[in-house]
């Protein structure tokens, strides 16, 4: 086996304040193959955009991170920032879901992008860095890459602004592309065609990329693989296929019972159907107790009693389909009865 | 047959641009000549994408936005010729629900003082009584009367600006995505109340949304906006079956659906 372009291993992540330390994601291991896409599902508290900026060593003040994190063979965890620099552009790049946030409105879009090229690589002149960024542009599909270079943020439209900021993140050709929400902000049109344009790239680049989103709807046109996260531990890992066809986890079963389908009444005969709703909100690693953390929403708590209570359950291994990699599920329950009793 | 509870006609908004960027002296024209209603007990789903006036349609609708030109009915009345009272009591009539209930709450008010403030700004008195039997309505225990708007949840929030919109026994709910902000497994909660209002009370419903996915499950009918016009209106089940326009068709095509690619 190649040695994985990431490599996560019992990861906890904690926030200092007052005195107080408290996790907020706990033994999270995740590995990836280049090429790969692992998508990241999650809800609020639930650690997918802090277990990103862990990776990228960007975490916010007051947050430690243990464990083990390996970036293309680079150990992350202990790097200094000598390394850091090196590693965050090169190695591993970051797309965020805001991208106006994400980029300067004093500086033009090419300057953005050769900033980027002359960071790597100081050799490189301004005219070089400048030239690969009309080359970048064109890449991700901005029309007139000549002129484009020299317009501003404000001047693009949302969708072109995610594509440029992309342009800025692959430039350097990182093994590994973190993308948090990446297509949340933007309308259902360009949302696909962004996420065509990154998997487009990810062949062409052969990187990895791990996908951080709350939308099954987008994870099932990106990913390969599936990470469902609930308040900061792993809930449910396994093949695209596998999570949705045969879910483990009652959260997993649930968070697909809920989200509303276009095709949902002609399957129904003009009824109008409910949708299955999970009760509650989601909690974060914080506010749980001893036992399951989703044990309080859980339709199917009462099958297994008490053990969920008082006991956090750990990964276990589950059925996978034909070709399918490791599944593992984090459930007291061996198997899930049918989906129409998992939430109640 | 009754009438419609909304009915606009040949309705359009321009919205005056400062320092005549992009779009030149005229203005920029949010909605252009829009002609839609809402039946009673109906539910009406509006899509479209960003910029396409959904927003500003549905804002036009109960008076917070007047219209450049057109004329709005609700029930029947011409709002234009509303006077002050006469647009206090539409607000009774016509209530809405916005994106974020954060936003849209009073931060140092407590649920008990949000909900009592619509009845005051009313002329009329409340009981606690009445103020947990609303609570309850929308699916929250009598405790949440003491709570800040800071001690909630995002999907209890947005249930306590529902319990505030049905507080005056509104006939029409306008919904501008109430439930774009929330987690998934909130937003199948909210999602359900609605529906149940409808259904159980009678309400209609002027839904936006740019999920069509939401607007599919939702409503009766639907109409699909691009560009500040009505480009397909029609019952729900067709529109979605075969969509007739460029614009709803691609709407439909690159909705992503939580499915195995083919």
């Amino acid at each position: 086996m190649p040695d994985p372009v990431l490599q996560v291993e019992d990861l906890c992540v904690s926030f200092t304040s007052g005195g107080v330390t408290a996790d907020v994601v706990r033994d999270l291991s995740v590995r990836l193959d280049g090429g790969r896409t692992l998508a990241v599902v999650g809800e609020s508290g639930s650690g997918k955009t802090i277990t990103g900026r862990a990776i990228m060593r960007l975490l916010p003040r007051g947050a430690s991170a243990r464990g083990r994190i390996v970036v293309a063979g680079r150990e992350m965890l202990s790097a200094d920032e000598r390394e850091l620099r090196r590693a965050r552009g090169s190695d591993v790049a970051m797309v965020f879901q805001d991208s106006m946030s994400a980029l300067s409105p004093y500086l033009d879009i090419g300057a953005h992008i050769a900033q980027a090229v002359r960071l790597h690589d100081p050799s490189v002149t301004r005219r070089a860095a400048r030239a690969r960024a009309v080359e970048m542009l064109d890449r991700v599909g901005i029309p007139e890459p000549a002129g484009a270079v020299r317009r501003f943020p404000h001047e693009f439209s949302g969708g072109m602004r995610q594509r440029a900021v992309i342009a800025m993140a692959l430039v350097n050709r990182p093994a590994l592309l973190i993308a948090d929400e990446p297509t949340t902000a933007l309308d259902v049109t360009v949302q696909a065609q962004i996420l065509a344009l990154l998997r487009e790239l990810q062949r062409e680049y052969g990187m990895a990329m791990l996908l951080i989103s709350h939308d099954f709807g987008v994870v099932g046109r990106a990913a390969d693989d599936v990470l469902v996260l609930y308040a900061g531990r792993q809930a449910e890992y396994g093949s695209l296929r596998d999570i949705f066809e045969q879910p483990a986890h009652p959260y997993t079963a649930g968070l697909r019972a809920a989200t509303p389908r276009l095709d949902a009444r002609l399957d129904t005969g003009g009824e109008r159907t409910r949708l299955r709703a999970i009760p509650g909100a989601p909690t974060s690693l914080r506010d749980a107790g001893p036992g399951c953390a989703f044990a309080p929403r859980c339709g199917l708590a009462d099958q297994v009693g008490e053990r969920c209570v008082v006991e956090a359950p750990l990964p276990t291994v589950r059925p996978t389909s034909e070709g399918g990699g490791p599944h593992l599920a984090a459930c007291h329950l061996d198997r899930l009865p049918a989906l129409k009793e998992v939430a109640r | 047959m009754s009438e419609p509870i909304l009915e606009m006609t040949d309705v359009s908004k321009r919205y005056r641009t400062a320092g005549g960027f992009g779009r030149g002296r005229k203005g920029f024209l949010a909605v252009d000549g829009v002609s839609l209603h809402v039946e009673r007990g109906e539910a009406l789903g509006l899509v479209g994408e960003s910029g396409s006036g959904k927003s500003t349609l549905a804002r036009m609708a109960n008076g917070l936005v007047v219209p450049t030109s057109g004329t709005v009915r609700t029930d029947g009345q011409d709002i234009a010729r509303l006077g002050r009272r006469g647009l206090r009591r539409l607000r009774r009539n016509v209530a809405m629900v916005f994106q974020d209930p954060l936003a849209s709450l009073n931060p140092r008010q407590t649920v008990r003082q949000t909900l009592e403030n619509v009845f005051r700004a009313h002329g009329e008195t409340t009981s606690t009584a009445e103020l947990v039997a609303l609570l309850e309505s929308v699916g929250l225990g009598a405790d949440y009367l003491g709570r800040y708007p800071h001690e909630a949840s995002g999907g209890q929030l947005q249930r306590v600006a529902v319990a505030r919109a049905l507080a005056l026994k509104p006939d029409l709910i306008i919904a501008d995505e109430p439930t774009s902000a929330l987690d998934v497994s909130v937003r199948a909660q909210i999602l359900n109340l609605l529906a149940d209002l409808q259904r159980d009370q009678g309400i209609s419903f002027l839904h936006v949304s740019h999920d069509l996915a939401v607007i599919r499950l939702y409503s009766d009918r639907v109409a699909v906006m691009q560009r500040g016009r009505i480009v397909e209106t029609g019952p729900s089940d067709e529109i979605f079956r075969s969509p007739q326009h460029p614009c709803t068709r691609a709407l439909v095509e690159a909705t992503p659906e939580a499915e195995l690619p083919a």
